[in-house]
């Protein structure tokens, strides 16, 4: 899943330009490799050149949207019908995954100077009408899915409507992208519920971008429309308020925790990624209502940095907040509004931010030198 | 005597979903349609798949079939869902959906 290579994680890249300059062929190969496959280290280096050579420092691009349909099976992508540039279409959903693909990538574009889910002005793909009677949307590693919702049950009894009818599932799916060509996120656990929650605060902050609603007027809804009038609920997720988002008969209610003393320890989910990204989601949100004004200016800036250059694939909640902290210090400055700000909103739900983190062992419990020396083949 | 245990995890919304049917206490009709499904499936004879990895909100399936000599369970997401279960799968989804 992680395009990064693994013994890159804290490691300082001047170590790995030493090792390039001065190992032998094997461990320069090696040690090249490696700092080619860092996202930090090559976009500091675009963006260094770009500035030199038109004096801006954004990289932006245009958008290549490309939406099919999958005529409610299963094979992906299915057939085009809409490109870049071409009028609406009869099909509201096909309009939906464009528009709203669309006003994702801007936010990233206009707020972020990101170039698409690469930040190489990739291609954007989209199916609609995916399966029958599908509740789901999803991203497959190389394109988004979204399927009808309950389009083939009778009305009376749909709890679902079609999932492009959300604007933040939308931002949400293309952030999973996102997130796979930066931090890597691994998919499980605290890690899965980090990306998770990755993937909900910047669904949120493209709805609070198009609307153009500060922090405090934002619903802070994940997932609003999705469901019929038939369930008691105003969405999927709540930042503001996890675990109140919906309390239905035939849905249940709402699971997700606000606080780490109500983190859930499961094997369902990848244990639990929908649920515990509540956590992370709440410190967002009270960072947010505490720096103020439209959250993706500041609080924005602060988490696209650490996603891009401080996660690493096995960054767990602990560690989001530490760096998230470093990064609003690097931002703003150290005892600045906005990193007090970001330690406020961690401890609000049970974390408290270590300004001085230690680094995050590999899996498998070898340290990040070791790891990297291993690959080498310094040692054995 | 046969009985099926079918659970979907995972998905946006993160909710689970699990059914257990016993298909001496359906209807036969029903109970015949299932076995029907299972037996042209050749369940008992897919191999269990390779663990993957997970994609962000996909469904992932499993599906329990046990019968006096045999019990077996394919666990896979909906992208390398084998085909020929597919038939059987969107019977259970069906059900879980019936309101
Ligand atoms: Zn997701």
């Amino acid at each position: 899943m992680s395009h990064r290579h693994s013994i890159f994680c804290i490691l300082p890249p001047h170590m790995l330009d030493q090792i390039a300059q001065n190992g032998t062929t094997a461990q320069r190969d090696m040690a090249v490799k490696t700092l080619a496959s860092s996202k930090q280290v090559r976009d500091n280096r675009l963006n260094m050149l770009t500035a030199a050579m038109s004096g801006t420092f954004a990289v932006t691009g245009t958008k290549q949207r490309t939406i099919y349909d999958a005529k409610f099976g299963t094979t992906l992508p299915g057939t085009v019908v809409r490109r870049e540039g071409d009028a609406p279409t009869q099909d509201v959903a096909v309009n939906e995954a464009y528009d709203y693909c669309g006003a994702t990538f801007d936010l990233y574009s206009a707020v972020f100077g990101r170039n698409s889910i690469d930040n190489r002005g990739m291609d954007l793909k989209s199916t609609v009408h995916y399966d029958k009677g599908y509740d789901n949307a999803f991203w497959n590693g190389q394109q988004m899915v979204y399927g009808d919702g309950d389009e083939d049950m009778p009305v009376a009894q749909r709890l679902f409507n079609r999932f492009t009818i959300s604007l933040d599932v939308i931002g949400h799916e293309l952030t999973h992208g996102v997130t796979q060509y930066e931090a890597g996120l691994v998919y499980q656990n605290q890690q899965g519920a980090l990306n998770e929650a990755v993937s909900d605060i910047f669904g949120s902050l493209v709805k609070q971008y198009q609307r153009g609603q500060t922090a405090d007027a934002a619903d802070w809804i994940i997932g609003e429309g999705l469901f019929t009038s038939n369930v008691r609920g105003v969405g999927i997720r709540s930042m503001k308020a996890p675990g109140t988002a919906y309390n239905d008969p035939v849905l249940g209610k709402d699971p997700q925790p606000a606080h780490m003393k109500d983190y859930i320890t499961t094997t369902q989910d990848n244990g639990g990624v929908h649920i515990n990204s509540g956590i992370v989601n709440h410190a967002f949100y009270v960072t947010a209502i505490n720096i103020g004004g439209y959250a993706w200016e500041k609080t924005g800036q602060i988490w696209y940095k650490s996603l891009t250059e401080k996660f690493t694939s096995i960054s767990n909640f602990q560690n989001a907040a530490d760096l998230t902290f470093q990064a609003a210090g690097e931002i703003f400055g150290i005892g600045s509004l906005e990193q007090v700000a970001v330690k406020t909103g961690w401890t609000e739900v049970g974390i408290n931010v270590d300004s001085t983190p230690s680094p995050i062992p590999l899996p498998g419990g070898e340290g990040c030198l070791k790891g990297l020396m291993r690959s080498l083949g310094l040692v054995k | 005597m046969m009985q099926i245990h079918f659970e979907r995890t995972g998905g946006f919304m993160g909710r689970n979903i699990a059914l257990d049917l016993d298909l001496s206490s359906l209807p036969p009709d029903q109970a015949a349609a299932l076995k029907l499904l299972v037996d042209e499936s050749d369940f008992f004879n897919l191999t269990e798949l390779r663990p993957e990895n997970p994609m962000p909100d996909g469904f992932v399936y499993s599906i329990t079939v046990e019968t006096e000599t045999n019990k077996h369970t394919i666990h896979a997401s909906e992208l390398k869902f084998p085909q020929r279960l597919r038939p059987l799968l969107n019977d259970l989804l069906s059900r879980t959906r019936t309101r």
